[in-house]
């Protein structure tokens, strides 16, 4: 009686740690239709029709979890936004609309910081640096970030070259980039863009 | 020109007149005037038009060079203009620099055949104008470039052969330790045994009683010591203990994907990214300060670098040309195909739906690290879910957090309300409330 309750307790052990998560399996899932949306997913896609077909409470002839949405491109859950939308934003911006060529960035040379300065505005600013710009061009702007060792090209903010821009420059070379730079438009927002080149301005004082 | 050495030449002969005496005597006038404008032209163009050899112009043309040029120009490599050695022989003079430097665009304009030809051959991209330099700068700049093209380059084997000292015992002293202690302990008990034996042999020479003499021969064999109560009893104890522990523990995993480290399509390394270059995690993940989800970068931002770095430090380019196939980039050309596909990463991190989670509560306001939650990604090579994500987890953490107060307005009356306790905890603010995160 004692051997067999003893047996039982290791297989029950044993059959446990197979439960646990690790490497590329996800572990056994208690109250699974928690953990897999009804609705679609966006960050989540599953393409196997038979997943989750032991839990299927929907009389689809499917498997539960299964999670894409057909009639989008690859079947994705999420997809591009219409042509031409415009974001709504808190200010009620219009999205920059300077043209990315040589007489976009003369005519940005021109264009006005619309955020008033305050301290907030450059602490935001810092932050904002330091998330998108610093491991190129270095926490004070000198060229000297990180990537700068492997990616040519890295410009010295704090240079002779840079250092008289204006910052609608600085605002129309973060949306469409220069020379190497990326175009950075579709990461950092109008807002943000504008907070950054307030601060490189202050950057380029020091 | 000749105008100033005119009148240079007239107030050195109102000042001197012996030697005004001398030179009349030997020289016309039109003959002096025109010595003394050569000798003239020749210092000042001298001056202007040579390349300084010393330390201080050489240093002070470094510290020009790594302030303005380095993004663009390397000593002995061409990066995204031409390489400065030997640069002076190249261009047709050293003025020709000089003018380049301060107007490129005015350079090219006049049709200067060698400016065009470098224009044509660099796509037409032309190099910022330093139109602040003077001369002596310019010429620093050069001094730097030709004592540094001058250097031979050191062979690398000297540096990299090198090994960094590891702090601490080195391994094959730790080695040689253990096996002199091994060593020791097998003599010890050879050692221990031939005293045993010498004692029973003294033992048996004396005369003993029976039970001395049971005592001198007993026999402990495995069989008795396995059969011993004792010995079974720990057995047991310890098998039951630890059939318990790992029955529990197994319970406890079931609905938690901890330590979830999924192969994904491209395998990109947190390690080298955010460890190695220390990009900020919310560059790529920029919904994390602005909404619920942290998001996936889509592979525009990869092409941020990667359309100049192609090649990868632990793969090569195998992984690097998988981007390019899923945005439709031809490196070649360096141009976009228009044929994307979906990198179909590997999800992660997932809260069951009846959970709400928002990024930017916790990195925004509340001013949480990364790391906090999702542990060294910074050293992960492959990204593993690092915490539980249970409701325990979420809980635990909302009670013993401060409140990141600091600087915003709208906690200012709260924590006039809470001014009797020491610290504003999540707690606090309702942040153990079921509907704070269900509903």
């Amino acid at each position: 009686m004692r051997i067999k309750s003893g047996i039982w307790g290791v297989a029950a052990a044993l059959l446990l740690a197979g439960c646990k998560a690790g490497g590329d399996y996800q572990g056994m899932e208690y109250a699974p239709n928690m953990y897999h949306s009804v609705a679609y997913e966006p960050l989540t896609q599953i393409t196997d029709e038979n997943y989750g077909v032991w839990v299927n409470s929907l009389d689809n002839g499917r498997g539960e979890y299964y999670n894409t949405n057909k009639f989008n491109p690859f079947g994705m859950n999420m997809r591009l936004p219409a042509p031409n939308t415009v974001r709504r934003t808190d200010n009620g911006w219009l999205p920059y609309r300077g043209a990315n060529d040589t007489t976009g960035l003369r005519l940005a040379n021109r264009l006005v910081n619309p955020l008033q300065e305050t301290p907030a505005l450059l602490e935001q600013g810092k932050l904002l640096y330091d998330i998108n710009c610093k491991h190129c061009h270095g926490a004070k702007g000198a060229g000297d970030g990180k990537v700068a060792d492997k990616y040519p090209g890295v410009a010295n903010l704090t240079g002779d070259a840079i250092k008289g821009v204006t910052e609608g420059h600085i605002f129309h070379v973060i949306t469409y980039g220069k020379g190497l730079m990326g175009a950075h438009g579709s990461q950092v927002s109008e807002e943000d863009r504008w907070k950054i080149a307030r601060y490189v301005k202050q950057l380029q004082k020091n | 020109m000749r105008h100033l050495a005119c009148r240079f030449v007239r107030f050195r002969k109102k000042a001197d007149i012996s030697k005004r005496a001398t030179m009349k005597k030997r020289l016309s006038r039109p003959v002096t005037i025109l010595t003394f404008a050569l000798i003239l032209l020749f210092n000042l163009s001298s001056f202007a038009q040579t390349i300084p050899t010393e330390p201080e112009a050489i240093s002070a043309g470094e510290a020009l060079f790594n302030g303005n040029c380095k993004s663009c120009h390397r000593v002995k490599q061409k990066l995204v203009g031409p390489a400065l050695a030997g640069v002076e022989d190249r261009a047709p003079s050293v003025k020709w620099i000089i003018d380049w430097v301060r107007n490129p665009a005015k350079v090219i304009a006049s049709g200067d055949d060698y400016a065009v030809k470098i224009y044509e051959e660099y796509n037409k991209s032309q190099m910022t104008a330093f139109t602040s330099y003077t001369d002596e700068q310019i010429l620093s700049i050069l001094a730097y470039v030709k004592a540094d093209a001058a250097k031979v380059d050191q062979p690398k084997g000297d540096n990299g052969g090198e090994k960094p000292e590891t702090p601490g015992v080195p391994t094959g002293y730790l080695n040689a330790i253990l096996i002199g202690l091994v060593v020791i302990l097998v003599l010890l008990l050879i050692i221990l045994g031939l005293i045993i034996n010498a004692l029973k042999k003294y033992l048996d020479q004396r005369d003993l009683s029976e039970e001395d003499k049971e005592v001198v021969h007993s026999k402990y064999t495995i069989n008795s010591f396995v059969k011993s109560s004792g010995f079974i009893f720990i057995v047991i104890f310890l098998v039951a203990s630890v059939t318990f522990k790992n029955v529990i523990d197994g319970l406890y995993t079931i609905g938690i994907q901890q330590n979830y480290q999924p192969r994904q399509p491209i395998a990109f390394s947190h390690k080298i990214h955010a460890g190695e270059y220390e990009i900020e995690c919310r560059y790529c993940h920029t919904g994390a300060l602005k909404g619920k989800q942290a998001n996936i970068p889509s592979a525009n931002i990869c092409m941020n670098c990667h359309s100049q770095i192609r090649e990868g430090t632990n793969t090569g380019t195998t992984e690097i040309s998988k981007i390019y196939a899923a945005i439709g980039y031809d490196p070649a050309t360096g141009s976009y195909t228009g044929k994307q596909k979906p990198i179909e990463w590997v999800r992660i991190h997932n809260l069951p739906d009846l959970a709400y989670f928002n990024h930017a509560q916790h990195n925004n306001v509340g001013g949480i690290q990364c790391q906090t939650c999702h542990g060294p990604i910074e050293e992960m090579d492959v990204v593993k879910q690092y915490s539980l994500l249970t409701m325990g987890w979420c809980i635990d953490c909302h009670r013993k957090t401060d409140v990141n107060t600091k600087g915003n307005e709208y906690y200012d009356k709260l924590l006039e309300l809470h001014n009797s306790k020491k610290s504003l905890k999540v707690e606090d603010i309702g942040g153990l409330e079921c509907a704070k995160c269900h509903y």
